[in-house]
């Protein structure tokens, strides 16, 4: 494993972002799924080339393209902010908690296996 | 007899003067050849004051002038009559005994000058470093745009002070620093970028999977920054730094074109001659006011690791053109070094072996990490962090329509039978049951 920090560092944030902090839509925050709309990815900083490959792959959230990155999070969301406005990703909200299996009924499962055995 | 007195009297007499004579003439010839024995020996004295004088005003000051380095346009004797006498070769060796003197001084003022220099300039480079940790780690924790804003200018003038003390730490004999892994050709060049003032300028046209060995990345960053740094420096703010990557036959070449000034004949021939780090020994006191560090600090790293660097041609938007040619020793192929690419992480590598689960499979896996439990958790499927924990792979979109599905699956593969899964269920309520009744027992207190 590369120790953190051996790679990075070398290319700074603000040559990633070109000099900017505040990305170009507030809509993003670190569970806002990110998935690639395709899209030429020529002309692109190797950054967002990055970004590209990784969401091809299917959705992903933000804090893990930052992770994947290795960059900061805000950082990243500059970068997605861009990706965003020039079409090459959508972003889609998390699934919402309610959608998810309730612990009532986890527990209803529960019980109804162990009066079986 | 009377008569023969007066004519003795007169040959003595004539013998006499004749004596006188011929003294006279002898003391003539003698005091005219003193005399011009005197003169010659006055001029010769005259024309040694005049030659000591000539060593001690003009010709051991011009030596001191000239310094060390080019003693061939010092000037020679005044009297070049005096050339190989003893005179001569003594002043020769007083003009000798004092050029090596002054040799020796400036070594050592030289040395001693490096050796400040080096010590300070690591200590500042040291901070420096230290301090790009903190920033990194400020921007990692702040999730906040305003704070990011301020924390990327602390940032920028922190990589250029870094810059500026590893360029003088260099000069005076250190190593670059840093130790880094192999990185792309492009990232190097972004990293050079990053330590430059006007880092926006600079455009970087390459689309290469080059990428230079470990022990060289520190040292082209250092000479691409620096090399970037002039650019920029010396062209109008409006203007643009380009940088090209040229794969060659033996190595590639990294071509950085400004739209600046250029160089004159002489600046450039000085440049060349810093830029081959032929000199070996740079005169840090000599660098001019304020001293001009790139150049000389990119010599000494082009010496050391087995790259060149010129600036002999026009640029075509005017400029200089820089050209820094890697040798195909420096290169390696991107992405070879794999752990850092996403591309090699993922499951690939590890999702072959615990697939076709059941206990087979799940024995297999478990030596790996002990406190993992196999049968409820699908981690051993995928790459694990530097701190031991699990990656989480990423969703596929057919999969995150049905998030339910998704979630149970893993908890019941299809290898396991309904008897085993059974079997689990019922030891963990068994266990469950047991320890209920011995804690109601006594009251929450140990089984005794």
């Amino acid at each position: 494993m590369t120790p953190p920090g051996k790679k990075r560092g070398l290319v700074r944030p603000y040559v990633i972002t070109d000099g900017r902090a505040h990305p170009t839509r507030n809509t993003l925050d670190l569970v806002t799924l990110v998935i690639a709309a395709g899209g030429e990815t020529g002309g692109l900083s190797p950054e967002k080339r990055r970004v590209m490959e990784l969401c091809r792959g299917g959705s992903l959230s933000v804090a893990e393209v930052a992770g994947h990155l290795r960059i900061p999070v805000s950082v990243t969301k500059v970068l997605l902010s861009d990706l965003v406005d020039s079409g090459h990703i959508v972003t889609r909200s998390p699934i919402p908690s309610a959608e998810l299996p309730e612990p009532q009924i986890l527990q209803e499962v529960l019980d109804g296996l162990r009066a079986r055995l | 007899m009377t008569r023969h007195i007066p004519e003795a009297v007169f040959w003595c007499l004539l013998a006499g003067a004749l004596a006188v004579v011929i003294l006279l003439i002898r003391e003539r010839q003698i005091s005219a050849r003193l005399r011009r024995t005197v003169a010659t020996l006055e001029a010769s004295v005259r024309s040694r004051d005049e030659e000591i004088r000539h060593l001690a005003t003009v010709r051991l000051p011009a030596l001191m002038e000239s310094g060390p380095h080019q003693p061939a346009g010092a000037p020679g004797l005044l009297h070049g009559h005096l050339a190989g006498s003893e005179y001569a070769i003594s002043l020769k060796t007083v003009s000798d005994l004092f050029s090596r003197s002054a040799q020796a001084a400036q070594a050592r003022a030289d040395q001693s000058a490096k050796a400040a220099l080096k010590a300070s300039m690591r200590t500042l480079q040291g901070l420096a470093n230290e301090q790009q940790l903190s920033i990194s780690e400020m921007q990692d924790r702040h999730d906040n745009a305003d704070v990011l804003q301020d924390l990327l200018a602390i940032d920028h003038t922190n990589s250029q002070f870094g810059r500026r003390a590893q360029a003088i730490a260099v000069l005076c004999g250190s190593w670059p620093g840093r130790q880094r892994s192999a990185s792309s050709l492009v990232d190097v060049v972004r990293g050079a970028t990053s330590r430059i003032r006007d880092y926006r300028r600079v455009q970087v046209h390459a689309q290469v999977d080059i990428a230079i060995v470990s022990r060289a990345v520190e040292p082209v960053v250092l000479t691409v920054a620096e090399l970037l740094d002039n650019a920029a420096r010396h062209s109008q703010p409006n203007t643009t730094v380009q940088v090209n990557i040229q794969p060659a036959h033996n190595g590639t070449a990294i071509v950085i074109d400004d739209a600046g000034v250029g160089l004159i004949e002489q600046e450039i021939r000085r440049a060349t001659e810093l830029l081959s780090g032929a000199g070996q020994t740079v005169d840090i006191t000599r660098l001019g006011d304020p001293p001009q560090f790139g150049f000389a600090a990119i010599g000494v790293l082009a010496a050391r690791y087995g790259f060149s660097v010129s600036v002999d041609t026009r640029s075509p938007y005017g400029g200089v053109r820089a050209v820094v040619f890697l040798p195909s020793a420096l290169l390696t192929r991107a992405h070879d070094e794999g752990p850092d690419s996403v591309r090699a992480r993922p499951p690939a590598r590890h999702a072959a072996p615990p697939r076709p689960s059941g206990p087979v499979a799940t024995e297999h896996v478990a030596p790996d990490d002990a406190s993992r439990t196999p049968s409820a958790d699908p981690t051993p499927v995928y790459a694990s962090t530097a701190g031991g924990l699990p990656k989480r792979r990423r969703r596929q979109p057919t999969a995150e329509h049905t998030p339910p599905a998704e979630r149970s699956a893993p908890e019941t593969p299809q290898g396991r039978s309904a008897q085993d899964a059974a079997a689990i269920i019922g030891a963990f309520a068994r266990g469950t049951r047991s320890g209920r009744a011995s804690s109601s027992d006594h009251e929450g207190n140990p089984h005794t």
